[in-house]
């Protein structure tokens, strides 16, 4: 029998388990002190204390991840989203190891994952790109030189970066030698890779992905667009699609060239390339992420594909089951993230302790989450407390069944606030509504909130 | 908890935190900077350095607080009154890591400690192995080995106990 080890926490250790489950898998959950007695552990097979509470001892921690799945003689890793889940070393050992590991090739993920090296790739594979730099640049005087070539504003990116860190707008030649400094020492702090490329940068962008699913024998499909243009310090907020007001026309072209861009790459798995849209519709390639995306199950529900079975399924070898003629997306579905944030303090973290907690049901909810009443946030891991996802068959339905989901939501305790009230008046917001928003509307909005 | 201890019991409490706290207080390289003892609620706590008073001589020990003695602060649970049984005696050394936890240096070599053995804080006691990597168990404190809970080539998980120390 095979049997999985996910080397994850929170609610997608959970979501990961019940597939494994329903495949009729043997389960292991990893975690740390911390995570003790949380739901994914209670619903394991078997639980394996791999640390302490900090990450870096713990979740991230290869050899003890390691030691624990040759402890209950797991055959694959499913490592989830952040942590391990990108890190070639990490895929490496695995394969090293005999141990299956459910993501692309330790080599692909390594090239994709240093930003500047993906660039060059991808351009070389045909797909558009900013105008920026196809490398990283070492030498100040060169970038700036590059950047008054590509115009400003533009944004220094890292190349090892992500999560939204290590990235700085610059709106003028003056504070570029300083942004520019300040983004590779950042970079050099962060992720221990000082590297930086330049790139133009759009004030008004929509940020839309393409889900894509490749076998390890060269088929690849796309799974349809996700608009996650709410967002805040690059972070996303609410994910939906189909993205709203793309012609299928649109979403056709970004599909193939996604398909095309990580089959050249030689991608096998789920994988995500991220594009920025600008006003006209033209799209241009950011980045590929390298694993499952938080924001996945809006592509499974209106596709309704498992793409954690279709994950282990590419992982076993197995052929793509169907083909692009296949993929026939119905209706609109939408995700907002229950973080323990609170938007009325520039979204600062609020662990404390979850006193009540109901989800919304109803016709056509699904609720992600590993909470449950007296569940006590620990405060070395992110916010994420619920994925709150909706279906109907039209945007407007999904908003308004998505409000309706969000009042039935009860997620309180004493000092914990969430994000929930603050997505309502997001799904309120014209703009949104209209589907005519970018990535500056959280902006624009506490703007609005500030001057009333 | 109960709302009430009989007297008797509030002694017997009382005379098991001062033993405890003793034995904690002489466990380790140095004199503990902090000591707290409470009565129905049973807490020990006994703190090294940090809050340490500067030293009143120049020939003061100048020796780093040990790293070895992991926990700055020893604490011994809560009981539920006279109704609880009485925890368990000694303290419970851990796994530092997950893996395979090896009683001798090598195949075949004599174990690092056995049952009896007096143990000084610091001096190795095992090795848990993760992936090639062999990691030092160290004791946390000094004292006789009570029990071993451990076996040769066990594989044991972070924090799991793997002897008694007295």
């Amino acid at each position: 029998m095979t049997t999985v080890l996910v080397a994850n926490r929170g609610e997608i250790a959970l979501r990961v388990l019940r597939t494994c489950r329903e495949l009729g898998f043997g389960t292991v959950a990893v975690h740390s002190t911390s995570d003790a007695g949380s739901a994914a552990v209670r619903y394991a097979d078997r639980a394996v204390c791999i640390g302490p509470g900090p990450a870096k001892r713990s979740y991230n921690h290869i050899p003890s991840v390691i030691e624990a799945a040759r402890m209950t003689g797991a055959d694959m890793i499913h490592p989830g989203y952040g942590f391990l889940s990108e890190n070639p070393d990490f895929a490496e050992v695995c394969a090293a190891e005999g141990i299956t590991f459910v993501g692309p090739p330790a080599p692909v993920m390594e090239r994709l994952g240093d930003k500047a090296v993906a660039r060059a790739m991808m351009v070389d594979a045909g797909l558009p790109l900013l105008p920026g730099s196809t490398e990283a640049v070492d030498d100040v005087d060169e970038a700036c030189a590059l950047a008054e070539t590509i115009g400003y504003p533009v944004i220094i990116k890292a190349s090892a970066g992500g999560g939204g860190r290590g990235m700085t707008v610059v709106r003028n030649g003056e504070t570029f030698h300083d942004d520019f400094r300040r983004t590779r020492a950042t970079a050099t702090a962060v992720f221990g890779d000082g590297r930086v490329y330049v790139e133009r940068y759009l004030d008004s962008a929509r940020h839309v992905e393409i889900q894509v699913l490749c076998d390890a024998h060269g088929h690849g499909v796309h799974l349809g667009a996700r608009d996650c243009s709410v967002q805040r310090r690059h972070q996303k907020l609410v994910e939906e699609t189909p993205a709203p007001g793309l012609s299928d026309e649109t979403v056709r072209e970004m599909g193939e060239a996604a398909v095309r861009g990580v089959l050249a790459a030689g991608y096998t798995g789920a994988g995500t390339v991220e594009f920025l849209l600008d006003d006209q519709h033209r799209f241009y390639f950011m980045e590929v992420n390298c694993r499952l995306q938080v924001e996945h199950p809006v592509t499974e529900m209106v596709t309704g594909l498992d793409l954690v079975a279709e994950q282990l399924r590419i992982a076993a070898g197995e052929p793509l089951g169907f083909s692009q003629e296949d993929v026939a997306p119905r209706g609109a579905a939408i995700e907002c993230r229950i973080n323990a944030e609170d938007p009325a303090r520039d979204f600062a973290p609020t662990p404390a302790v979850v006193e009540r907690f109901t989800p919304p049901g109803g016709p056509f909810v699904r609720v992600d989450t590993h909470v449950g009443a007296g569940y006590r946030i620990p405060p070395d891991y992110d916010s994420l407390l619920a994925k709150v996802l909706v279906w109907a068959p039209d945007r407007a339905g999904a908003i308004a069944r998505m409000d309706r989901a969000l009042e039935e939501l009860e997620l309180t305790g004493e000092r914990l606030v969430t994000t929930a009230e603050f997505l309502r008046t997001v799904l309120a917001d014209p703009e949104f509504a209209a589907g005519k928003h970018d990535t500056a509307l959280l902006d624009r909005m506490a703007r609005t909130r500030t001057t009333l | 908890m109960t709302a009430t201890v009989e007297t008797t019991d509030l002694h017997a409490v009382l005379a098991a935190l001062r033993e405890n706290a003793v034995a904690l207080a002489v466990s380790g390289t140095q004199p503990p900077t902090r000591i707290r003892v409470e009565a129905a609620g049973v807490v020990v706590e006994l703190g090294w350095g940090a809050a340490a008073p500067a030293p009143v001589t120049a020939a003061a020990d100048p020796a780093p607080v040990p790293v070895t003695a992991a926990a700055p602060v020893a604490a011994v649970a809560p009981t539920n009154g006279s109704s609880a049984p009485a925890p368990p005696p000694g303290h419970r050394l851990t796994a530092p890591t997950v893996g395979v936890f090896y009683r001798a240096p090598e195949p075949g070599a004599p174990p690092f400690v056995a049952v009896g053995d007096h143990v000084q804080p610091g001096q190795q006691v095992g090795i848990v192995e993760a992936m090639k990597l062999m990691i030092p168990v160290e004791a946390d404190r000094g004292g006789p080995v009570l029990e071993l809970l451990c076996g040769d080539g066990e594989s044991v998980e972070f924090g799991q106990p793997l002897m008694v120390l007295g």
